[in-house]
């Protein structure tokens, strides 16, 4: 026997544990597109479309206060953002690329001492995954190890059945306990053959191949001529579900005001400027290099992983065309 | 690594006590951080740097330009050249700021030990370099020969000219100054050439295999000095660089230090030539 649950229970999940306390994040329409924004109800969950930006920013916000100060009497007092706080969470209805992402940031928010900020609310939320039945022509998670019903990352994993149906695979220990909270909602039921995974046309990628290339090849005629005409605008940073770059900026006066960390992108030309004008990376390939570099490379070299999840967004958001796809099978081919 | 845990981001108070103008645009200001911090800013190792924060400005990564004094005062040598250092130019002593670090790897003084100690400096690139002088100063038994060879645009733009004569004086190091134009005239009572500090370092006769050189300046100062100290038979793992790069959250996060797989704030900013000459962007 398989445990499923049906459309409708998931929306009457969402409403129960909205009921009890839960804060439920998932897709939902929002102006003219679908983002991954805190649910009132369990209807407003929209799982037709990819959510425009990643579900990263549930754990990395794309911008968050981390301290306040304010001058009391002429000494400067300085507080910090109590994390303690953060709810318990829910997200739901996340595909593959977006559930994948979490665990390959843990890396990197974690590998010296603890970001809270991000691991409190990774502590706190469970991720119930869903297998994706609506690839485009710029998906290929399945070129980078991932693939429509990989249940990696998910805590909860959903799969879309024939009907209104979603097969449930409990993950780990909180998707077990999340399960065990509503049992009314779940049923036993045959196994039945799942809606069909959307075929991607890209075939894998051997990506220990791809940074065989990388390490040999920092300087190459090929960076020009993958990115002389990047715009240098950001965008594929800014919806990628594991760039997780960022800056620091105070805004207030020298009396009272927060200090933000926001997502940066190391597409942009001020990246690396430094006071003195020196610019270690000054013109536009070598910061698109970076971008290569850092996810296919210098990720892999620090933490064993690959800093991408195939989602596409990417290669959707690039106003001039870029495509990380076609440049990694390109290396791949060399 | 981190120096105090899950709070790393949230800096210490301080206090502006003291400014004293160096030339033009760069001043030596004193800063008396709280209690709380002077604990672990004592653990201060040359080259390593901090973040100061100025309010309403921002943060800035700057290297002390001494060792921390006993009472938990540091002295910061700043330019002015980006908005926070300029409102920075604006405070009085009696303002309020704040620190937090210290971070990265400073240079291996204790590595160092017995070995004779070559210092490069190229103009602001003496500030970071001051704290490693006089740590060598006042621990003077525990190296070889100290010399630093300081090269400034211009006479009026050396900095601490009379301090280091001082010291030279004092035998406690040997001194060479150059600067890249003097106007016509004497440069002054320090005896100084006038060149770049590259070819300063091509007439110089020095124990280069015994040598640590720990070498401080703008990129295109120590990207020559890292060869010509290789030329003149200085090991590349004696060649000790500190890197210029844009630290901004100091804990190996953000990725704007980063030069190829390795993060100026965490791996450096000193790193030693050997290393850097395996990264094809560090230089």
């Amino acid at each position: 026997m398989t445990f499923a649950i049906s459309q409708t229970n998931l929306r009457l999940l969402v409403d129960q544990l909205i009921q009890d306390g839960i804060f439920v994040v998932g897709p939902r329409r929002s102006g003219s597109m679908v983002l991954y924004e805190p649910l009132s109800k369990g209807e407003a969950l929209t799982l037709d479309a990819l959510p425009r930006r990643s579900a990263k920013e549930l754990f990395f916000p794309v911008c968050e206060d981390i301290l306040t100060y304010e001058r009391v009497e002429g000494k400067m007092a300085v507080r910090d953002v109590d994390r303690a706080h953060y709810p318990e969470t829910v997200l739901v209805g996340a595909p593959p690329c977006d559930a994948a992402s979490p665990a390959i940031l843990d890396s990197v928010f974690s590998w010296d001492y603890l970001d809270d900020f991000y691991l409190e609310r990774r502590k706190k939320t469970t991720i119930i995954g869903m297998g994706c039945t609506r690839g485009d022509d710029a998906c290929f998670c399945s070129a980078v190890g991932l693939a429509p019903d990989s249940v990696a990352g998910s805590d909860l994993f959903l799969t879309p059945l024939p009907g209104d149906e979603y097969a449930c695979q409990v993950i780990t220990e909180k998707g077990r306990s999340l399960t065990a909270d509503y049992p009314g909602l779940f049923h036993e039921q045959s196994p039945v053959d799942p809606l069909p995974a959307p075929k991607q046309e890209m075939k894998q990628l051997n990506l220990e191949r791809i940074k065989n290339w990388l390490d040999t090849h920092f300087d190459d005629p090929l960076w020009e001529k993958f990115a002389d005409i990047c715009a240098g605008c950001g965008a594929c940073a800014f919806v990628c579900p594991a760039c997780h770059c960022f800056d620091i900026n105070d805004e207030g006066s020298s009396e009272k005001g927060t200090r933000r960390k926001h997502w940066d992108a190391c597409g942009f030309g001020k990246f690396t400027n430094h006071a003195s004008g020196h610019n270690p990376r000054d013109v536009q390939n070598k910061r698109y290099r970076n971008r290569i570099m850092h996810k296919f490379k210098y990720y892999n070299d620090k933490f064993g992983k690959t800093l991408c999840t195939g989602c596409g967004r990417c290669v959707r958001a690039c106003p001039v065309g870029i495509d990380i796809a076609g440049i990694l099978a390109e290396i791949d081919a060399k | 690594m981190t120096p105090h845990g899950a709070t790393v981001h949230v800096p210490a108070p301080a206090v502006l006590m003291e400014r004293r103008e160096l030339t033009g645009d760069t001043s030596l200001i004193r800063i008396a951080p709280d209690p709380s911090a002077t604990g672990w800013l004592s653990s201060y190792i040359p080259g390593q740097f901090i973040q100061l924060s100025v309010p309403g400005a921002g943060e800035i990564p700057v290297s002390l330009a001494d060792m921390p004094r006993q009472n938990g005062i540091i002295e910061l040598c700043i330019r002015r050249v980006g908005h926070v250092t300029d409102r920075l130019k604006a405070l009085v002593p009696g303002n309020r700021l704040g620190v937090r670090g210290p971070f990265g790897v400073g240079f291996p003084v204790q590595r160092m030990k017995g070995s004779p100690v070559l210092l490069l400096a190229g103009g602001l690139g003496i500030a970071p370099l001051r704290s490693l002088l006089y740590y060598l100063v006042r621990n003077r038994e525990e190296y070889g020969e100290i010399t630093l060879l300081y090269g400034a645009k211009e006479i009026r733009s050396m900095l601490f000219r009379d301090e280091l004569a001082e010291l030279a004086l004092r035998r406690k190091l040997r001194l060479y100054l150059t600067v890249d134009f003097a106007p016509q005239g004497p440069t002054g009572d320090v005896e100084c050439a006038v060149g770049l500090l590259p070819d300063l370092l091509k007439g110089f006769r020095f124990e280069a295999n015994r040598t640590y050189a720990a070498v401080c300046g703008p990129p295109a100062v120590y990207r020559c000095l890292a060869s010509e100290l290789e030329e003149a038979g200085v090991a590349p793992e004696r060649i000790l660089l500190s890197l210029e790069r844009r630290m901004c959250c100091g804990i190996g996060r953000c990725c704007h230090c980063a030069v190829g797989q390795l993060l100026c704030c965490t791996d450096g900013p000193v790193f030693p030539l050997s290393v850097l000459r395996q990264i094809p962007e560090a230089l």
